[in-house]
């Protein structure tokens, strides 16, 4: 009977046309609201690298002096060098890289390009393996590269197609913050989002958005021997001597540190790995308040520096809201819809139609509203996506709509319309069918 | 095939009870053609609906083709409906969507009947009112006579045992309704039950058997073979069978 009930349904899209375009451009405009919004949520709080993500942890440390009135809730999200060097010179974990971010001014030597200001970040060798990244040209640099404080970097494909074109730019030199740097890779089609390694506050530190790309990489030590900008929080509960070289020997947090482990159960080891830590630090003066370590693996880390904000879980509860504002009206044209045919219903019922199955079939006939609804609801997301974009760049990096989220706007269109059909339909089934077979 | 012992409905409203039927009594044999006549608002068509199942009754007892029939949920009552009883309505009562094919089809859908099934019942029945040309034309395309007819062949199309007709002829001009009436004659020859609603005299003395329902109670009498000069000569006997 599935099959005849969907036919009958395709059959009264039809019949009352106005009527029905009414249904199904309520339906589609309460489901497009919501889904653009919820696309934007869902976007926010993605697991930005699923394969892995709980085996990537970070770190953070009370560094704070003993006399300090800070509460727990005020510890810093970042590390100090100190703590980081030591970190990852204890070599516990798969893979790791300390990382702060920077920026600076690169000249370019190519004629008609003016210099400009690229954003960057400072991080280990195994920062490209941690975070799978794939290279268009060459590679990450090598191993002995972070230990010589060697003067290479990888770029964005996107810098690399700004100075070089097509061309591969592997050897070549380029000036940043006025030194030079050899070039030993360029990205591929690595895209994150968010950029969870920098982020806190649910922003990229030192950034102006989750959305902010690095365009150039290069090694952690490189950066602390040659003094590059810190474009991030600094974050210093005690006093510092001045300067940079007075930054990196303070307890002034400026860095993240990820780990990447084996497995998702060695991270108890790993927990143990920094309780040791923090008391070996006490032993030498550091660390003087009670061990508050935090270990976030990537969904936690996420969760923990809020990056879904307040607004938008508001703006996807209002997006509901309206969505079940177009329910009642969808409830009302449905009524209006199934009650013009109750003479149809009568003869149904005559001729040996069941309350059930009057009941499928005009639920069905309501799913298939939600359906056509689905198509043209997916449309209007699009262009609701597309003007949200417009507003900011992290709206511009959110605003898209994968599979998934086309998949739950049809689901969510079909599911509205049999949740709106309910009432109709039951009204259907209540037909009284001797009274309507006498009155047709 | 269709007995009912004192058989009473009654309408409520806050304010007002209304007694359509008043212990009705009667009895159809099976093969019958009978006409059930009566003034407006006397409860013929209650009596119809309620016999059709398409009204449950208050109180008395009611059985068709041997099965008590009070009390059943609505599942059973459709099936009952769907298997045993055909309708046909003054009217007609087709879904103007679905065109002649689609309309004989709807009582075979519900039956569960396969395809080539269906197929093959929908043509025999529309062959039989001579409508099998007529396949994809919609309601509105039709005349009257040809519009009771594809109603007729819904009905005969599930080889119902007993048909309820009510008022059958009333939207038909008279070249039309004798079309119409030769036609149940000839249903009802073949052997399946009829009972028909009518307020036409004429009408009602073709039959060899009227039940006059008069205040919701029912007397029953005939007019005798040689009242109907053009009536099949197979009739069963007619009787009385019960009055109130």
């Amino acid at each position: 009977m599935f099959g005849y009930y969907l036919r009958l349904g395709l059959r009264q899209l039809r019949r009352s046309p106005v009527l029905t375009s009414l249904v199904i451009l309520t339906l589609a405009v309460g489901v497009a609201a919501s889904m653009s919004t919820l696309t934007v949520l869902y976007m926010m709080s993605a697991d930005p690298i699923p394969q892995k993500s709980d085996r990537l942890l970070t770190v953070t440390l009370d560094n704070a002096p003993a006399d300090s009135d800070s509460k727990p809730e005020d510890i810093p999200r970042g590390l100090s060098w100190l703590d980081v060097k030591a970190l990852r010179e204890g070599g516990k974990g798969l893979r790791r890289s300390g990382m702060y971010g920077t920026g600076g001014i690169v000249e370019p030597q190519k004629s008609g390009v003016k210099n400009f200001v690229a954003q960057g970040i400072a991080v280990d060798r195994d920062f490209f393996a941690m975070m799978d990244v794939d290279f268009k040209f060459g590679s990450a640099w090598r191993k002995e590269d972070d230990r010589d404080e060697a003067r290479v970097v990888v770029i964005s494909r996107a810098m690399s197609q700004k100075l070089y074109g097509d061309e591969s730019p592997l050897g070549r030199t380029i000036k940043f913050n006025n030194g030079e740097f050899r070039i030993v890779g360029v990205l591929g089609q690595w895209h994150m989002l968010p950029r969870f390694y920098l982020m806190e506050n649910g922003r990229r530190s030192g950034g102006s958005t989750m959305s902010d790309e690095e365009e150039i990489f290069l090694p952690l030590s490189t950066a602390i021997a040659t003094e590059q900008d810190i474009n991030g929080n600094v974050n210093c509960q005690s006093d510092a001597a001045p300067g940079y070289k007075g930054l990196v020997v303070s307890e002034c947090t400026f860095m993240h540190y990820w780990v990447e482990l084996a497995s998702a159960s060695d991270r108890s080891d790993y927990r143990e790995y920094l309780h040791a830590y923090v008391g070996q630090q006490k032993a030498r003066g550091r660390l003087p308040r009670p061990d508050q370590t935090g270990l976030y693996n990537v969904r936690d880390w996420l969760s923990f520096i809020g990056v879904v904000d307040d607004d938008t879980r508001l703006q996807t509860w209002l997006a509901f809201g309206f969505l079940s504002v177009c329910l009642v009206n969808t409830i009302g044209l449905l009524l209006a819809k199934f009650t013009s045919r109750s003479g149809e219903i009568g003869v149904r019922r005559a001729l040996g139609a069941s309350r059930a199955q009057i009941f499928a079939q005009y639920l069905l006939e309501a799913a298939v509203l939600g359906l056509v609804g689905s198509v043209l609801g997916v449309v209007l997301a699009y262009g609701m996506l597309h003007i949200m974009a417009t507003q900011s760049p992290d709206l511009a990096a959110l605003a898209k709509m994968d599979s998934l989220m086309l998949l739950t706007t049809v689901l969510l269109s079909v599911a509205a319309a049999v949740l709106a059909g309910l009432l109709p339909t039951w009204r259907a089934t209540q037909v009284v069918p001797a009274l309507q077979l006498k009155s047709q | 095939m269709l007995k009912m012992e004192g058989v009473q409905k009654i309408y409520r409203t806050d304010l007002v009870q209304t007694h359509a039927l008043r212990s009705l009594s009667l009895e159809v044999e099976e093969g019958e053609f009978v006409a059930v006549t009566g003034p407006s608002g006397s409860g013929k068509t209650t009596f119809l609906n309620i016999a059709g199942l398409l009204e449950t009754f208050d109180g008395g007892r009611y059985t068709l083709d041997g099965k008590d029939v009070s009390g059943l949920s609505d599942r059973e009552r459709s099936k009952i409906r769907n298997v045993k009883i055909g309708f046909i309505f003054q009217s007609f009562n087709l879904i103007p969507d679905l065109n002649v094919y689609d309309n004989v089809d709807v009582p075979l859908r519900y039956r569960g009947l396969g395809g080539g099934d269906r197929d093959k019942r929908i043509k025999d029945a529309l062959e039989r009112v001579g409508l099998a040309s007529r396949l994809k034309h919609l309601p509105s395309q039709l005349s009257g006579g040809q519009q009771q007819r594809v109603a007729i062949a819904r009905a005969l199309a599930g080889s119902p045992r007993i048909l309820f007709a009510d008022e059958p002829t009333g939207n038909l001009d008279s070249l039309m309704a004798r079309e119409v009436m030769n036609m149940l004659e000839e249903i009802n020859v073949q052997g399946t039950t009829i009972v028909m609603v009518t307020h036409d005299p004429e009408l009602a003395r073709r039959m060899h058997r009227n039940i006059h329902i008069m205040d919701g109670q029912a007397s029953d009498f005939d007019h005798g073979s040689d009242s109907r000069s053009d009536a099949p000569v197979d009739r069963i006997a007619p009787r009385i069978v019960a009055s109130v």
